[in-house]
This record gives structure tokens, sequence and C-alpha cells, in this order.
């Protein structure tokens, strides 16, 4: 416990040199080794708690109206830390090459690192709070650093417009949060964790299910599930990419884990919660999959598809949520493990995405999809990590997405007790899966083929250069942690475990057909590691045979040009575009994603002018901006035809309240005796 | 025991292995004899192969090393899909709980990979042809898991050579086996690249999908395209047979060998027929087929589900 509380102190004090009169450079350093310091001290106290060690506990003293502070971290918290921590130090790093053009103006970069600490800070305080209280600070700290981190380049007015997108986004959520700990206050009578979860074992019912449905949409709001992300790709777009990826694959992962939290407070949730997770999830990976299909700004892509992804890690939650309603020790863990697992291979996999999207900016000063291409030759390193993460979020074997997506389509497919409407409806989720896996490779292949791979379609994007060290060593390292948890999965089932275990506590009797489950479990991930690194095995070997054995083996080949039909003096310009490779799917889809296509053709026998443009833009922040202005309309309609000098109104608003205030008497007499 | 089935592992991996020369032949002789001519030998596609690996490649000036790994990144992981398949009935190579997704996700690998090395030397045509794949194999990508999940519904197995293998003994069998044949023909057809999805033997650019992706392959990698997607024909061929195959591999192995070998070449003659016959679909109407094929899809996991609740 006090090495947790050396590092809040460590990475205060860091916060404090950041914002010393020093020189950009130097604030920087200061930043980023008190990162590096408190994830080793932090790194030394979770892992042991999240491979099976006993559970921390700790209290802090504060002043009159808080009283004392309880402070737990356990395999869950500690889960979560192992890697919030260490990732977000790799944001740092990253952060002094995205920003070290500025260290010679006067731009103060000090803050933005001390910004980056406070969001560590963050972390610890909400993984090891065990008081609600605590819980919103750190909450709160962790969406205020977002906020100042995404308006990073707040001259620019679109970056101010997505930065105050995302601030009332996620104080609507706090109030949802805030109804959510006041109801569960008022049956507690105490702010501790623990004793909510008290209230809730013990009284389901309408007053829990609405704590539930107040939590579900804070929770929602923060990992950005649909239909409430309308804040998200406008913000990814705006905020720096390190600042994305943190935001994308670290720092809204906070809502999956007070959503699991809550899950094992409640002990034994009602089915229809399970079914509703579900449900829910499956519609925000399916959509979350389907709008990045069609963006053109490559970061606004990344940040749909983490929609897609904490939807795909909520299904594994939700069917670990059904296991614990049914009593059900298998689901309860497979569900949870794939559930963790995704979030942390999510996280690995989509900073390393937006790391290199933003080697890509730093390079070319833009990220919009059809003016780049044939970005491979000039910049191999971030090619070669967006293809890795790319094969990894498409979850396809030899990489870690696979992993996570095996263990959840392990808890959709077969589990011989329960009823066969059920299992229908299990193996349609996974059916679901399935269709969301195979749009995630199409909007892959599209963007990493459009941006990487043939000749650049803007001349000024012909001239850029592999970014600093600075910048490529994080994103490799991402890079490195993918491939190893793909290729030894047993590794993240390790760590993951103990968390799942915690659900399976509040059942009772299932502990044996909990163990053994996890142990086939350990044994098929171990075999579909085999398979990736048979993969890996097969390619080599193949290639190998190639370069010996056949004709022009060796590294050099006759060369020519990309057959053009007998038309080669193309321009780049005329190469396939990301919007005409996803405009039919999309077409299909154009119920739930708005499609808005402005043209005009060439007309005439000597046409002059023509132009079309396409765009995908967000149908649920259209409709919310639509039903706003429907609703001002008619209000204002409405007062319009209502006079002031009327009479009649004036009685009826005075009888209205007249009637609200005996209403009310009558029920306070009613309650008292 | 040990022995025979030494043996039958090695059967599967020689029919992976060869069955692909053979199925293209098959194929091509049925063509040829509805069109009245001769045809070229049954194993003639196999001495293509070998011809086109003794030619120096060309490639292109704006391609990239991904150009020339991808085939071989495509032929590698289909052959390592189809050992996951089950051929001789409740039996393949390499088996464990849920392989199924293995298989799917290594057959998107390759898909990937296909897509990626097409993309990779800039021309629209191959733009074109990468787009109708991947959105072609998103309508169809749930039929497989849907049919599993029929399977898994009826027999209990967890390993895809057990619950198709097994399948012809439990009770929804009997009513689901035409429509999961027919589910699986679409998908051969969809991931092997035939009529009437797509037409193997056109000639414009606009209108292919697997054969424009393929365009700038030659020589060795361009042998390793064909042959990974014969590789992907015969695999789907082969779930056919092991899901209508009667005999177990493990008590009576030449007939179970036997029955595979031919209702494979069944299927062959049966596509060879489909692509005389047909004309290929217009390429606005092919989603709809491949969606049909995920309805029945869908269809056959509610009776298996409805089949299950009243027995």
């Amino acid at each position: 416990m006090n090495a947790l509380h050396a590092a809040h102190a460590i990475l205060l004090l860091g916060v404090i040199a950041c914002l010393l009169p020093l020189r950009n450079a130097q604030r920087a350093l200061a930043g980023v080794a008190t990162q590096l310091l408190a994830t080793l001290l932090v790194l030394y106290v979770a892992l042991p708690v999240a491979l099976g060690g006993a559970p921390l506990e700790g209290e802090l003293a504060w002043a009159y109206p808080v009283g004392t502070l309880k402070i737990r971290l356990d395999a869950l918290g500690a889960f979560f830390l192992c890697w919030s921590l260490p990732m977000t130090l790799l944001g740092s790093v990253y952060a002094v090459g995205y920003l070290r053009r500025f260290y010679k103006s006067d731009r103060h970069v000090g803050v933005h690192h001390a910004l980056l600490n406070m969001t560590s800070v963050a972390f610890l305080v909400v993984y090891t709070a065990d008081h609600a209280l605590i819980f919103l600070l750190g909450w709160e700290i962790a969406a205020l650093a977002a906020w100042l981190l995404v308006i990073w380049d707040y001259p620019n007015q679109k970056v101010r417009f997505a930065g105050f997108n995302y601030l009332v986004s996620t104080h609507i959520g706090l109030m949802f949060l805030v109804a959510a700990f006041m109801i569960l206050y008022t049956h507690a009578g105490s702010w501790e964790l623990g004793q909510f979860g008290d209230w809730l074992r013990t009284h389901p019912g309408a007053e829990r299910n609405l704590v539930f449905v107040l939590l579900v949409i804070s929770f929602a709001l923060k990992s950005a599930f649909f239909p409430f992300h309308s804040w998200l790709p406008r913000a990814h777009a705006a905020a720096p990419a390190h600042v994305s990826a943190l935001m994308s694959g670290v720092i809204h992962k906070a809502g999956l884990y007070a959503l699991v939290r809550f899950l094992l407070l409640m002990g034994r949730p009602d089915e229809w919660m399970g079914w509703a997770l579900i449900g829910f999830s499956l519609l925000s990976a399916v959509i979350g999959a389907l709008y990045t299909v069609g963006q053109r700004d490559l970061k606004r892509l990344l940040g749909y598809s983490s929609t897609e992804n904490v939807g795909i890690a909520g299904i594994g939650i939700g069917v670990g949520c059904l296991g614990l309603a049914w009593g059900n020790g298998a689901l309860v863990i497979l569900g949870f493990a794939g559930g963790l697992l995704h979030v942390l291979n999510h996280a690995f996999f989509k900073c390393q995405l937006f790391y290199a999207a933003g080697s890509v900016y730093q390079a070319t000063h833009t990220v919009d999809m059809e003016r780049l291409g044939g970005l491979a030759r000039l910049m191999p390193w971030t090619a070669m990590a967006f293809l890795i993460g790319g094969v990894a979020i498409s979850a396809l074997p030899p990489l870690n997405g696979f992993t996570s997506e095996f263990v959840i389509y392990s808890s959709l497919f077969g589990n011989q007790a329960l009823a066969p409407w059920a299992r229908v409806a299990l193996v349609g989720t996974a059916a679901g899966l399935a269709f969301v896996g195979a749009v995630s490779a199409l909007s892959i292949t599209r963007a990493f083929g459009v941006v990487f791979l043939g000749s650049p379609r803007d001349p000024k994007v012909a001239h850029a250069r592999e970014v600093s060290r600075w910048m490529l060593v994080p994103t490799l390292m991402h890079a490195a942690g993918v491939i190893v948890l793909g290729l030894v999965p047993v590794l993240g089932l390790a760590l993951v475990e103990r968390s799942a275990y915690l659900a399976v506590a509040a059942v009772p009797d299932v502990e044996p057909v909990a163990t053994q489950t996890l142990r086939s479990l350990a044994d098929s991930l171990t075999r579909v590691g085999l398979i990736s690194a048979a993969l890996a095995l097969a390619i080599g070997l193949i290639w190998w045979l190639r370069t010996r054995f056949t004709a022009g083996g060796g590294r050099h080949a006759d060369q020519s040009r990309t057959w053009g039909c007998g038309y080669a003096a193309t321009n780049p310009r005329m190469q396939y575009t990301g919007s005409g490779f996803s405009w039919d799917f999309s077409l299909r889809f154009r119920g739930v994603m708005s499609l808005l296509r402005r043209e005009q053709k060439p007309l005439g026998y000597f046409p002059a002018e023509s132009h079309l443009a396409t765009q995908c833009v967000d149908a649920v922040e259209q409709r919310l901006f639509t039903v706003i202005r429907h609703g001002d309309r008619s209000a204002s309609g409405f007062s319009q035809r209502l006079r002031e000098d009327d009479p009649r109104i004036a009685f009826a608003g005075a009888l209205v309240a007249v009637l609200v205030i005996v209403a009310l008497i009558l029920m306070r007499e009613g309650s008292l005796p | 025991m040990n022995a025979r089935l030494a043996i039958l592992l090695c059967a599967h991996v020689a029919i992976t292995l060869l069955m692909p020369v053979l199925m293209v032949g098959l194929i091509n002789r049925t063509k040829a004899w509805w069109g009245g001519r001769k045809g070229p030998r049954l194993l003639q596609s196999g001495w293509d192969l070998l011809r086109l690996l003794g030619k120096r490649p060309v490639v292109s000036t704006v391609s990239t090393p991904l150009f020339r790994a991808g085939p071989w990144v495509v032929l590698s992981a289909s052959l390592l899909a189809a050992q996951i398949a089950p051929l001789l009935g409740p039996l393949a190579p390499l088996q464990f709980p849920h392989d199924f997704v293995a298989l799917a996700y290594l057959l998107g690998f390759a898909r990937l990979f296909l897509m990626l090395s097409a993309m990779d030397v800039g021309s629209s045509f191959e733009g074109m042809g990468s787009a109708r794949e991947a959105s072609f194999t998103a309508y169809i990508e749930p039929a497989l898991f849907l049919l599993v999940g029929s399977a898994l519904i009826g027999t209990g197995q967890t390993s895809f050579a057990g619950l198709l293998g097994h399948w012809h003994a439990s009770s929804n069998f009997v009513w689901l086996a035409a429509p999961a044949v027919l589910v699986l023909l679409v998908l051969l057809q969809a991931e092997a690249a035939r009529v009437p999805v797509d037409d193997p033997a056109t000639h414009l650019e606009l209108t292919m999908i697997h054969e424009v992706m393929i365009l700038d392959h030659s020589g060795p990698e361009l042998a390793a395209m064909q042959s990974g997607a014969a590789v992907k024909m015969t695999l789907y061929a082969g779930l056919i047979a092991a899901m209508v195959n009667p005999f177990d591999p493990l008590t009576h192995p030449v007939q179970a060998i036997a029955v595979t070998l031919l209702i494979v070449s069944l299927v062959a003659v049966v596509i060879g027929c489909i692509e005389s016959l047909l004309a290929r679909l217009r390429m606005r109407s092919v989603p709809n087929y491949l969606l049909l094929a995920s309805g029945l899809a869908a269809l056959c996991l509610l009776a298996a589900g409805q089949l299950e609740m009243i027995g």
C-alpha cells in the first residue's frame, strides 16, 4: 500500500516539476521520468495481486465531511493498473516525439506532460477506490485531464468544439453516475462500495434495475458504446495522436472497469441484465464496425473502431453476467475472461494503430485517406506497425486480437446446460461477431491499402520521411506486445483469470466447474498459440522454399509498370479511392448510416464542370441536432401562440400549482405512519 | 490403432495437397464436356503450376515486399486451415475445442493478404476487386458460424471435426442436411470464386473479383495464388464430404477415404455443371445471393433450436 502512496506522490511531484519555469525539454524529461518511477512501483505492487496475491487494503484519514477513506486493490483493479500505467508511460514517450517541434516555441509543453501524469494519478485513484466519493474524484480527474489533453491545438475552432462536445458528454455521464450513487447512498447509508454491494445483493427489484440502467448509461457514455458515442469521432480526430491512443485504449476502459466492478458488487444480476448487455454490446460492435467503413479520416476511423471493440468486450461481459444469473460457472469464467482479455488486447493494438496514424500525420500533415498513398515505401516501420495492428484489430491469427475473440466465441458456443432458445440466441450473437470481424477486416484492408500501398495521391505526400525514434519505439513496443500475446495467449489469460474468479465467488458451488473450464480454456489457448506459431513457421518455410528452389527467387525480379488495361499513363489520383472502396458496401447499410453525396455530373457534348463529394456523417449526432432543432421550433411556436395577457392561462397555471402542492402533501401524509 | 490414425492423417494431408489439382481438372473436364470439347488432361493444372514455378516473376515498380510475400501467406494459411477442416468424417490433424473459429479466421487472414497484395500495385482494377472480395465475404461470413451452431446444438460436440463428422448421427440431421449442403456450396462458390459469384474464365477486368486481384502476379507467385484458391475449394468440398460421409474413418478407413474422394469429385462435377449451365450473377445481385445463403443458415439454426425444444 505504501508503494501506491509513493507512486501517487511521485506522480504529483512530477506534475509540479512539469510546471516549473524550466526549459520545455527538461519539463518533458521530468514528466517521463516520474511516470517511469511510478510505473515501476505500481507494477511491483499490482502484478502480484493480479496474478493471485492477496488484495491490499488501506485507509486514509480525511477531514470531517468525508471521514475515513478506504482504499482497496483487488485482482480486478490490479489487472487494470498493470497495463494502464505502462501504456500511459509509453504515451508520454510518444508525446516527446510528437511535441518536440514545439520545444523551441513559446508553447508550455510541461502542462501537457503534467496532464499525462494526472491521468496516471486518476487511474491509481479509480482502480483502487473503495469509496464512492474517491471513485468520483478519480473519474472527474480523468475526464478533465482528457479534455485538456484533447484541446492541445486549441487555436483551431474545430478542436475546441470537439473538446466541449466531449466535456458535455462526459458530464452528462457523470450526472447519471451521481444519480445512481445517490440512490445507493440513501439505501446503504455509507459511501463505501462494499456497503453498496451489500444492498445491491440483497435487494433485487425495481430500484436495483433503475440503478443498473443509470450505471450502464453512464459507463456506456464513458466507453463510447453506441448510441452514446457521438462525442468520440470528433474528439479522436481533434486530439494529438498519443492522446487519442490513450483515450481510446486506456482512459475509456475505466467505463468497462466500472461496469465489471458493479456487476461483481451486484453478485447475482438478473437474467435480463445479461441479455440487455449482450444486445447493447452487439449493436455497438456492428454499428461501430459499419461506421469505420465509411470514414475518410484515419483517426475518425480508429475512433469508431473503439466503439466496435468495447462492444466486443461488452459481449463477453454480458455472457459472464448471464452466467452469474444462471449460476453457470463455465459461462462466468469464459465471459469475464474473454471480455477482460479483449480489453487488454484492444489497449495494445489500438494504441499502436493511433501511434502509427499519428506518425502519418507528423510526416504528411494530413490523415485524409484520399490524399495519402504509397507510404509503405517511405515509412516502412510505421507501415509495418499499422499492418500488425490492423491484423490484430481484425481479430486474425497469429496476433492477440484473435485470442480474445476466440475466448468470447467459446463462451458463445457450446454449453450443454442451457435451454435451446438461449443457445440459439448465443450462436446468433456469435454470427453477429463473425460479421463484425469481416467488416473490420474490410475497413482495415481499405485503410492500409489506400494509405500505405500504391503511390502517393498528393505530390506533397511523396516527400514524407520516417518519424523519429521517440515515436517509433513506443509504437514498436506495442507491436511486440501484440505479437507476444498472440503467440503465447496464456500470458494474457494469467492476468485476467483472477479477476474472472472474483465473479465466480458470487455463485455457490461452481468453483470446481470454473477451475475445470479455466484449465481447458488454457489448453485451447495454448493450441491457438501453437497454431499461430505454426502459421508463422509455415509462411517462413514456404517463403524459404520459394527463394531456394524457384526461378527469380533472389531479391531481383524483373520490374514493369502495373497492368493498366493498356492505358498505363495514369495519374496517381486515378487510383482506387477509399470512398470508392466502401461505397457499395455502405450503400447497403444506408438505413443506419447517413451518407451524403453531392455531385454534378458532366453534362452535354463539351462538359465543363463536374464534381462529386461523398461523406459519411454520424447519424446519431445528426439526429440529435435535428431533434433539438425541431424541439426548439415547436417550443417557440407554442410560446408564440400563448398570450401573456390572457387571464385564463394565469388561472390554469395557478390551479395546476395548487393541485401539485395538494398531491405532494397527500403523498407525504400517506408515507408518514 | 495408432498406425491407422497416422495413415489416416497422412491421407488427410495428401488429400489437401493433391486433391486441389484434381478438382480443378475435373471442373475443367466437366465444362469441356458440356461444351462439346475434349478438354485438358485431368492433372493439367498441376503441370501449369510447375511451369509457373519455373518462370521469372515480373513485379510492378510501385510494389513493396508485401506484393511478393502475400501469395505465400495465402497459400500457407489456406493449407493450415485445411488441416483443421475435417475431410474424412470426424477426424482432422489439428483438432481442439472451437477450432472452427481458428479455421474461419485463418481463411480471413489469407483473404486479408490476398486483398493487400492486390492493392499493393496501386491499380484501380485491383482495388475494385479487393473491395468486392471484402464486402462479399462480410455477407457470407456469418453463414459458417450459424451452420456450426446448428450442428453443435444437435451433436453437443465442440470441435469442428466432431460436430460435423457426428452430425449425421443426430436427430436434426434429416431436416438440416440438405440446406447445410446448399449453404456450404454457396460458401465454396464465394470463397473459391466460382460461378455464379465470380467467373474464373472471364476476360473483362471490370467484372472480375478473384482474377482481377491476381492480375499483376506472375511466375511462382501466381502459382501460389492459384493453388491457394484451389485448396480453399477442396476444403469446402471436404466439409460437405465429411458431413455426409457415413463411415467412421477409424473403423472403416478405406471406405471413408473412398467415399470422401468420391464426394469431393462429385462436388467438382456439380460445380462444373453449374458453371456450364448458368451465367454468373450481375455484380449487384451477388450480395443478395450470399445474403440468401446466410439467411438459410440462420433458418437452419432456428430449426435446430426448435427441433431441440421438441425432441
